[in-house]
């Protein structure tokens, strides 16, 4: 559920354009997982960033509504005002959102191939001493 | 039980789930970044048993990430969540790891300017140890091993960075292709995530792999708690291993050290290890620093390719010495200016806006050159133990600062429209997000307060300065930490001002100047 709303986020803060697939399309389960793993410090970020982006239409559309309650156009303009908003941390919130919404987003494979940039291989997340690894790479010095 | 004998034996120690691991060393160096990894070669060399103690674990090349996601997730402290509160909160972006800074690092190599040398002779005291010789000669043994030379301009050299060397020199200005640690780079622009190609040169290829041949040991994964003090001599570390990707804490390490402790933990951490330790001096976590900066990003009818070239191959240095209005030389606050490739997700964290607007913004992502601009700023903060023990770092660049970030931005932007930019991004809050050449007066008022500015910290100074004041240092001219005699400071957090240029390489010199000092005042043990 908590999820399942962070995501909902994030798709909304970068949607689907004609030209680009947005995060409503793409699969980003993984890093997803992983950022609701992260440290508690980003995941309060990202939490409170969410909680800001779903309560705050009034403050910044006029819209007495949750955002998951707004029309698409609508929600796109309350997307764009909270980047752009008078109130500091509003648009504090929304650049926790466009960080970790940029990290899922700009590292996604189709989004990549549909630019015309580089593709990333797979996150190793492996090191020295890990049973995951294997035992020695090139780089390590003599036993 | 103790697996000292073990670890003698392999050179590295990585996560301990349970037991205590005891050993002895005659130094233990803590933090495996520029400055520990610098001293602890020094150390080797000189015959003495080094442990490196480092709070992350060892990472080898192709366990390097490709993505961002890996990056912060792998490669920094909280997922780079660390931050510096002010009238704005500014991110600070640090490594943790073998290698701290250097693997994750632009891998840019300027020697302390002499200014800076003349200053700490002149403001800290410390002109007998800091001379201009000792400096030249451990930059010169730094530059022979990890082989600091200038950025080739051929193919590899990268559009945004030929660019931005092309256009500062047309104005007459200083301008120069980067000098790096780096051999064989590829030009992958990919050197925040560690450099897959092994081409940079960070101290967990060069340095650290040494240091274990030489007898020491890299113990990883192993945050050090505190240093041990007992009749006022550092004389040990102690700490508990803690896994680096489910964070679980497991068994506890205690290193003897003969000799000394010498502390390299970043102007971060440092500062706080010293607290916990039960240091106490009223300079401790202040006079802390930074070169904060911020990005302007043009959009050229063309391709531009950031992510190909060195990820920062073109720097200026023409006004470190300050700006004045309409780019002119002018004493004061100083700016530096650089090239940067930033990777696509993290360049859509930074674009204007958000929803279809930002996405749509994000469509011209290979034709976009971002160049940055960092200031040599006159803000002064701290660096305190917060709640649940996390630095506290509060920092507020001065409207000086803001100022002179400004006049560097609007440089910046109209560089990039005599470059043949058809838009340029300021990332001002205020401003149109996107502007044209006949809108560069919008960059001649600087925001009222720092919350207009998307500032970013990677230079850090302070928190534990040398000097011969002691109302405003906590390590003497001596070296020692005051009233802790055997334990020093060999990080960035001794350093007690500013540069107005990158800093690893002076960092890394007065590691090894303190660590020669510390090597020839006795014989290493047998
Ligand atoms: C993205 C980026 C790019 C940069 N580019 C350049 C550049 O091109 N040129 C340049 O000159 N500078 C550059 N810098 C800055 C430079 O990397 C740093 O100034 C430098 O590495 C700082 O050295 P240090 O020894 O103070 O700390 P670090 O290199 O940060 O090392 C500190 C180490 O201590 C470890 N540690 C912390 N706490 C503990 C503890 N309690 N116990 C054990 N270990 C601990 C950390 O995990 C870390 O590995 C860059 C910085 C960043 C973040
Ligand atoms: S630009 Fe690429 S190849 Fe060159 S040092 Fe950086 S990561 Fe390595």
């Amino acid at each position: 559920m908590l999820r399942a709303t962070v995501r909902w986020t994030l798709a909304a803060v970068f949607p689907s354009t004609d030209r680009l697939p947005g995060l409503d399309r793409l699969d980003t389960d993984a890093s997803l997982a992983a950022f609701m793993a992260a440290p508690a410090v980003i995941r309060a970020g990202l939490l409170g960033s969410t909680l800001a982006f779903l309560l705050c239409p009034l403050l910044t559309i006029g819209w007495p509504l949750p955002a998951f309650l707004l029309p698409r156009d609508a929600l796109d303009r309350h997307a764009a005002a909270m980047a752009s908003s008078r109130i500091y941390l509003l648009r504090q919130a929304m650049l926790m959102l466009k960080t970790v919404g940029g990290v899922l987003w700009g590292g996604h494979p189709e989004v990549r191939a549909k630019l015309g940039l580089p593709l990333y291989g797979p996150d190793p997340g492996t090191f020295r001493g890990d049973d995951l690894r294997p035992p020695r790479t090139d780089a390590e010095p003599p036993a | 039980m103790s697996t000292a004998a073990h670890a003698g034996s392999v050179g590295h120690l990585a996560f301990q789930p349970t037991g205590d691991v005891e050993l002895q060393a005659d130094y233990v160096v803590v933090g495996s970044g520029s400055g520990g990894s610098a001293a602890a070669v020094v150390l080797a060399r000189a015959g003495y048993r080094v442990v490196v103690v480092e709070s992350g674990p060892w990472r080898d090349r192709n366990d390097y990430p490709h993505s961002m996601l890996g990056a912060m997730r792998d490669m920094m402290p909280d997922w780079g969540g660390t931050v510096a509160m002010g009238d704005s909160i500014m991110p600070i972006v640090q490594a943790r790891g073998v290698g701290g800074g250097t693997v994750i690092n632009s891998a840019i190599m300027v020697r302390t300017p002499g200014d800076v040398l003349h200053d700490w002779a002149r403001d800290h005291g410390l002109g007998d140890v800091f001379t201009e010789r000792a400096m030249g000669e451990a930059h010169d043994r730094v530059d022979a091993d990890l082989e600091v030379a200038p950025t080739p301009t051929g193919p590899d050299y990268g559009r945004s960075n030929a660019g931005l060397l092309e256009m500062l020199r047309s104005r007459g200005f200083e301008a120069h292709p980067t000098a790096r640690n780096v051999h064989g780079c590829v030009g992958s622009g990919q050197c925040l995530q560690g450099c897959r190609q092994g081409a940079k040169r960070s101290t967990n290829l060069q340095w650290l792999p040494e240091v274990i041949e030489r007898g020491g040991l890299v113990l990883s994964c192993a945050p050090v708690d505190r240093v041990v003090l007992e009749g006022g001599r550092a004389v040990g570390v102690r700490g508990r291993f803690r896994h680096p990707q489910n964070r679980q804490r497991g068994g506890t390490f205690a290193v003897r050290a003969k000799r000394g402790v010498l502390l390299a933990a970043s102007a971060t951490q440092t500062p706080l290890l010293l607290h916990r330790s039960g240091v106490r001096s009223a300079a401790l976590g202040r006079f802390w620093r930074s070169h904060p900066g911020a990005a302007c990003v043009g959009v050229y009818p063309e391709p531009v390719d950031m992510h190909h070239g060195a990820t920062q191959g073109t720097a200026s240095v023409h006004f470190r010495g300050g700006i004045g209005p309409g780019a002119t030389l002018q004493p004061g606050v100083g700016i530096k200016i650089e090239s940067l490739a930033l990777p696509l997700e993290l360049v859509a964290g930074r674009t204007a806006g958000a929803g279809r607007g930002l996405v749509d913004k994000l469509t011209d992502a290979r034709h976009q050159a971002l160049w940055i601009t960092a200031v040599r700023a006159e803000a002064e903060g701290s660096c305190k133990p917060g709640l649940f023990g996390q630095p506290n770092v509060r920092y507020k660049p001065t409207a000086n600062d803001r100022a002179a970030l400004l006049r560097g931005l609007r440089l910046l932007a109209e560089l990039h429209f005599e470059h043949g930019a058809t838009a340029v991004r300021p990332g001002i809050y205020g401003l149109p997000d996107s502007i044209g050449p006949d809108q560069l007066h919008l960059l001649e008022t600087p925001p009222r307060d720092n919350r207009g500015i998307t500032w970013v910290l990677s230079h850090l100074f302070g928190g534990a300065v040398l000097g011969s004041d002691p109302s405003r240092s906590v390590v003497g001219p001596d070296l020692h930490v005051r009233g802790a005699r055997g334990l020093h400071v060999v990080c960035a957090s001794a350093l007690p001002t500013t540069l107005g240029v990158n800093p690893q390489h002076t960092i890394m010199a007065v590691a090894q100047i303190t660590a020669l000092r510390l090597a020839n005042a006795g014989n290493p043990a047998s």
